[in-house]
């Protein structure tokens, strides 16, 4: 589990749309995640899902990795459309499901809302499968860049970030051992009074703190011994640059969101 | 802000690693999962995390450890709440309780700050006060939530209503920060602090 977890959901290939700058990428995903609250029509709807799958197509990504991804939320997809059914009451009754009447707002309206919230998780969780956490955090960091003008530490930030996912599998790992080494010893925390349970946390969580901050410690030595003195004049082992089809991608979008502005009513 | 020194930003780093242990911490401590009215409440220690790294780092640090942590989420790293990553978690309706991190580890901090020396019921009042913030912003969120872009129409005593157990479990959880904090309260480096006196 630990080795999976640093590349977090990324599935490697070399698509056009894993090669893309992942700022652009961001981008993009940001500029869709407000458009897809401006389709109001049937066809300004199908138009976003042709977009969202066409994308999804190109990543060449197997089908099973992306609805892996969807897993968490199918369960409140599913769940806004049946609770729209039962609540909404609009235009005529379509059927009666055991004597429940089903009118055709309903219908139209959960289906639009499950729609536009699968479109919107489809598109977001193809900017994690196809770009590394890694990949992620130097964007962050191009992209927040203006904010150092108010004193925002964007480059602590990022190298913050960079740190923990370092760290995540090696304090994981830590935890996993704490409690191994708890139930050797025969402690016993899975009956007794809720005070008692939540009290056990304590004796758990001190040793956990003891590694945590041992590596903290050790981690800024280490910096410090290798002349780490902040963000000024830092060079980059990977460097993002703007090539021609990131330049595309942007047009490509472009001449999605005018389509959409034209489809709706 | 001051120059955040090496020590300060492993600090930092390690306060995502911990949230990322906390929020997740039914994995390795299964008996964590409290049943509250029948049914089963996963314990997560996020907000135990968040009050203790504004506690511990102050507002500054504890506010940029946090953002850091949720941009790590919102990179692919699966570090929320079963270990679940990706931008669609702030479209969910829990989505409100991640950014409320932000917040509650600023406002601890800032407490935590003004409140010298540290004592028992000093840390009870800013782990009080951490806790309400977080439910505050979370359940405003989740209410707007469900009530715009899920468009699932709920009254707001509803979404009051059906947060309590958890509402009731994090109070306990947060008075362990305090109790906590306590005992570690001298131990910890002064340098990690920022710009305090």
């Amino acid at each position: 589990m630990s080795n999976s977890i640093i590349i977090g959901q990324y599935v490697p290939g070399d698509s056009w749309i894993h090669r893309l700058d992942p700022r652009i990428k961001i981008v993009i995903i940001f500029c869709f995640v407000v458009f897809v609250f401006f389709a109001n029509t049937a066809l300004s709807y199908g138009w976003l899902t042709l977009f969202a799958i066409a994308t999804a197509a190109s990543t060449k990504i197997k089908a099973r990795f992306i609805a892996k991804g969807l897993t968490p939320v199918w369960f409140l997809i599913i769940f806004t459309f049946v609770l729209h059914l039962i609540v909404t009451r609009e235009g005529t009754v379509l059927f009666e499901v055991f004597t429940f009447p089903i009118y055709s707002g309903a219908l139209i309206q959960g289906f639009s809302i499950s729609l536009r919230f699968f479109l919107l998780i489809l598109v977001t969780s193809l900017l994690t499968l196809t770009t590394t956490p890694i990949e992620i955090t130097d964007a962050i960091e191009s992209l927040l860049h203006p904010l150092k003008k108010i004193k925002f530490p964007v480059h602590e930030l990022a190298l913050m970030m960079s740190i923990s996912l370092r760290f995540i599998p090696t304090l994981m790992q830590e935890t996993e051992k704490i409690s191994k080494a708890q139930a050797s010893r025969g402690v016993d925390f899975k009956t007794g009074p809720l005070k008692d349970r939540i009290q056990a946390v304590v004796p758990l969580l001190v040793p956990l703190f003891v590694s945590a901050f041992k590596r903290a410690e050790d981690l800024a030595m280490a910096m410090e011994a290798r002349g780490y003195r902040g963000g000024e004049g830092r060079s980059k082992l990977r460097e993002l640059v703007i090539r021609k089809q990131d330049i595309i991608a942007l047009g490509l979008f472009a001449f999605v969101i005018v389509v959409l502005f034209l489809l709706r009513s | 802000m001051g120059k955040i020194s090496a020590l300060q930003l492993s600090y930092g780093a390690i306060f995502v690693c911990l949230m990322a242990i906390g929020a997740n911490i039914v994995i390795w401590f299964p008996f964590l999962a409290i049943p509250i009215g029948g049914v089963s409440v996963p314990l997560s220690l996020q907000t135990f995390f968040a009050i203790l790294a504004g506690l511990m780092l102050g507002k500054k640090l504890g506010l940029l450890s946090m953002t850091a942590y949720l941009l790590t989420g919102l990179a692919g790293v699966p570090v929320f709440a079963q270990m679940q990553a990706g931008l669609f978690v702030l479209f969910d309706y829990t989505g409100g309780f991640l950014l409320s991190f932000l917040v509650v580890a600023y406002v601890t901090g800032w407490l935590s700050e003004r409140l010298i020396p540290f004592t028992l019921s000093k840390g009870f009042f800013i782990a009080t006060v951490g806790v309400l913030v977080n439910y505050l912003i979370g359940v405003h969120y989740m209410f707007i939530a469900m009530n715009t872009w899920l468009g699932l129409t709920i009254s707001y005593s509803t979404t009051w209503i059906s947060m309590t157990p958890f509402f009731i479990k994090d109070i306990f959880v947060a008075l362990i920060a305090a109790v906590l904090m306590c005992k570690i309260v001298n131990r910890i480096p002064k340098q990690i602090r920022l710009n305090t006196h």
